[in-house]
């Protein structure tokens, strides 16, 4: 079992980049405040204030800010864990749209500015030459968790695709980088969480930390209510919950007996912008733990 | 190893997609893959040693290794490669728009009436809940005779001029009326019917050779009107965003990606009187893979089905045929400075 120590209440990123699964317009307009970044801060000093120990950080481009706003703020950065979450996904959708795979990803390397290749002290040019997929990978992490540099990183989450196209080499690959490069745990995220705990098994490899939605509605839960609570029951488990009110949908004193009845859930992402909400939230989390 | 197998042609970014839910669905399996990179071949070689892969679609037909293949390349190469495929008996998915224009589809129109085979085309929009939700509550006649039809799409992709195929009309067809919202017209005439007549603009706000924006004001065989606005250099949309509004005799209904709002004067059925909403939750429904997002494995489910069955689907060639047809005349409307143009009347 991954022995890592989650916070129990972890802050969620959406707000800050404008995703919003019950709302676009919603999402729009807090991206809109969230562009500056002591909007951000602000909301994360207080989420420490009501009891978070965690952020959780996809590597949007914004996000670079507000990790360099986190290192020079002492306090939040020794009081807080980040949790980086691999890639923003729509960073690459959008422009694989225009140029297709293979050239997002030599372009983003090629890219790179010249003080990351030195600091990283990569042969880029060498990656982008013989195209080696592996190789590309290990950069393309290394490029990417550059920005959390410096930061309280114990463990990094990775988009689920690895599990769902059954890659077991990829996730080897990905949890030995993370291991040996950046001394971190390895997490994923899934839609899939019955697939996934059974694809583990398949390949003899131990579960990761897993970043996945839990919630008594069955909101982006596959692919059925009973199954995944089966999963939930495995009892090598480690769970972040995310979705837990389904975007806004329940209220938090169901969501969080729903969520908390269940062991293996370690630690609950809760996305939130105002500090009156997050007190109320965070509340019903540790009341219901009871 | 058991099920149906499956083929991907152009093992780009849904390429991939379609690959996993490909490999993944209960009852299908992924057995070969068409891709003209040697980078991306020596991956799928590297990662999936039981795959086979190719370079040219005649290939994969020569090995006959496949039950359905999903055509995933560039638009520009769509008909080509299903026209080949259709003649060798195989059954299709097509990539979203179907074609350049209705004109270039023709080929691949006359193969299917030659030799039938089950074919789709890959308007997944129509599997996102709100959207499916929507539709059956339109089937049902709801809002009784509809009168007024008000659509849009807007996404922020192009602050500046784009690279790629994708904006270069001759391998694309053009800009943002045929990519992202040929999603919006397929379910305009899905949910209302023909369209007979429109009225277009298009405008370049930063590309050089495909339009960014366009407004259409459209004409149903219904007696409904409406138009559709759409932009893909539009602030504050960080990702596809479709909003369709219909007012009939009887209500309105609005939808878009994250609910369904109904107001009916009178109830229909167990649809009652007044304002109903469905949010997403309401409407969720569980997928036994969820890769990137439900709509495309539903999709995938009613395809492996009527591949199966050698039944038809709602969204197949004919189907995408009519939305060229459609994009094809607010086109030409606009070249026209904007005159009413018949849908339908440019193809013999």
């Amino acid at each position: 079992m991954t022995e890592v120590v989650l916070p129990r209440i972890v802050l969620g990123h959406n707000a800050f980049f404008g995703v919003d699964h019950l709302s676009s317009q919603r999402g729009a307009e807090r991206a809109a405040y969230f562009s500056d970044v002591a909007n951000v801060m602000t909301v994360i000093a207080s989420a420490v204030d009501s009891g978070a120990g965690g952020l959780m950080l996809s590597t949007h481009p914004r996000a670079v800010s507000i990790c360099e706003a986190l290192r020079v703020d002492t306090f939040l950065g020794s009081n807080l864990e980040v949790f980086p979450l691999l890639p923003y996904a729509q960073k690459y959708v959008t422009r694989a749209n225009e140029l297709g795979l293979v050239r997002v990803v030599t372009q983003t390397l090629a890219a790179a500015s010249t003080r990351d290749k030195v600091g990283l002290g990569l042969d880029f040019a060498r990656t982008i030459y013989r195209r080696d997929p592996l190789d590309m990978v290990r950069a393309l992490m290394r490029l990417e968790l550059r920005m959390f540099r410096k930061l309280n990183v114990s463990t990094v989450f990775l988009h689920d695709a690895i599990a769902a196209l059954n890659l077991p080499e990829v996730f080897s690959l990905y949890e030995s980088t993370l291991r040996r490069r950046f001394g971190t745990a390895a997490g994923i995220a899934t839609k899939n969480l019955s697939l996934l705990v059974r694809r583990f098994q398949e390949w003899g490899m131990e579960l990761p930390v897993v970043l996945t939605h839990v919630n008594k509605v069955g909101f982006h839960v596959n692919p059925s209510q009973e199954e995944y609570e089966k999963a939930l029951a495995h009892p090598e488990l480690a769970v972040m919950a995310m979705g837990t009110l389904a975007s806004g949908y329940l209220n938090p004193e169901e969501a969080y007996s729903y969520v908390n009845a269940f062991s293996s859930v370690k630690s609950i992402v809760v996305g939130a912008s105002s500090t009156a909400h997050m007190r109320a939230t965070f509340g019903s989390i540790t009341a219901s733990k009871t | 190893m058991t099920g149906l197998r499956g083929a991907v042609v152009g093992f780009g970014k849904l390429g991939l997609l379609h690959a996993g839910l490909a490999n993944g669905l209960p009852n299908s399996r992924l057995a070969a893959v068409v891709e003209s990179s040697a980078v991306i071949q020596r991956v799928v070689r590297q990662y999936f040693p039981d795959v086979n892969v190719f370079s040219r679609v005649e290939e994969l037909i020569e090995a006959r290794q496949s039950d359905y293949v999903i055509v995933a390349t560039p638009t520009g190469s769509h008909v080509s490669i299903a026209e080949k495929l259709v003649e060798a008996s195989i059954p299709v998915l097509i990539e979203k728009p179907l074609s350049l224009n209705a004109q270039e589809a023709q080929p691949l129109v006359a193969a299917l009436n030659r030799n039938w085979v089950p074919n789709m085309v890959g308007y997944m929009g129509r599997y996102i809940d709100t959207f499916h939700k929507a539709a059956q509550l339109l089937h049902r006649s709801v809002l009784g005779k509809i009168q007024m039809v008000r659509s849009s799409m807007y996404v922020e992709q192009l602050l500046k001029p784009g690279e790629g195929w994708r904006y270069d009309p001759a391998t694309s067809g053009g800009g943002v009326l045929i990519t992202q919202n040929s999603h919006v017209i397929d379910k305009l005439l899905w949910m209302f019917g023909d369209i007979t007549g429109v009225l277009g603009n298009t405008s370049q706000l930063v590309s050089r050779l495909v339009e960014d924006h366009v407004h259409a004001y459209l004409e149903f065989s219904s007696g409904a009107v409406g138009f559709i606005d759409a932009s893909w250099s539009a602030r504050h949309f960080r990702t596809p965003t479709i909003s369709i509004h219909a007012q009939g005799t009887n209500g309105t209904l609005d939808v878009d990606d994250d609910e369904v709002r109904l107001f009916l004067d009178n109830s229909i059925g167990e649809t009652s009187s007044g304002w109903t909403t469905w949010r997403k939750p309401d409407l969720y429904r569980p997928v036994p893979l969820d890769i990137g997002g439900t709509q495309y494995t539903l999709q995938m489910i009613d395809f492996l089905e009527a591949v199966t069955n050698r039944s038809d689907l709602d969204s197949n060639v004919a189907s995408g045929l009519k939305t060229q047809l459609v994009i094809d005349a607010v086109y030409e409307s606009a070249r026209q400075g904007g005159t009413r143009v018949d849908v339908g009347t440019l193809v013999s």
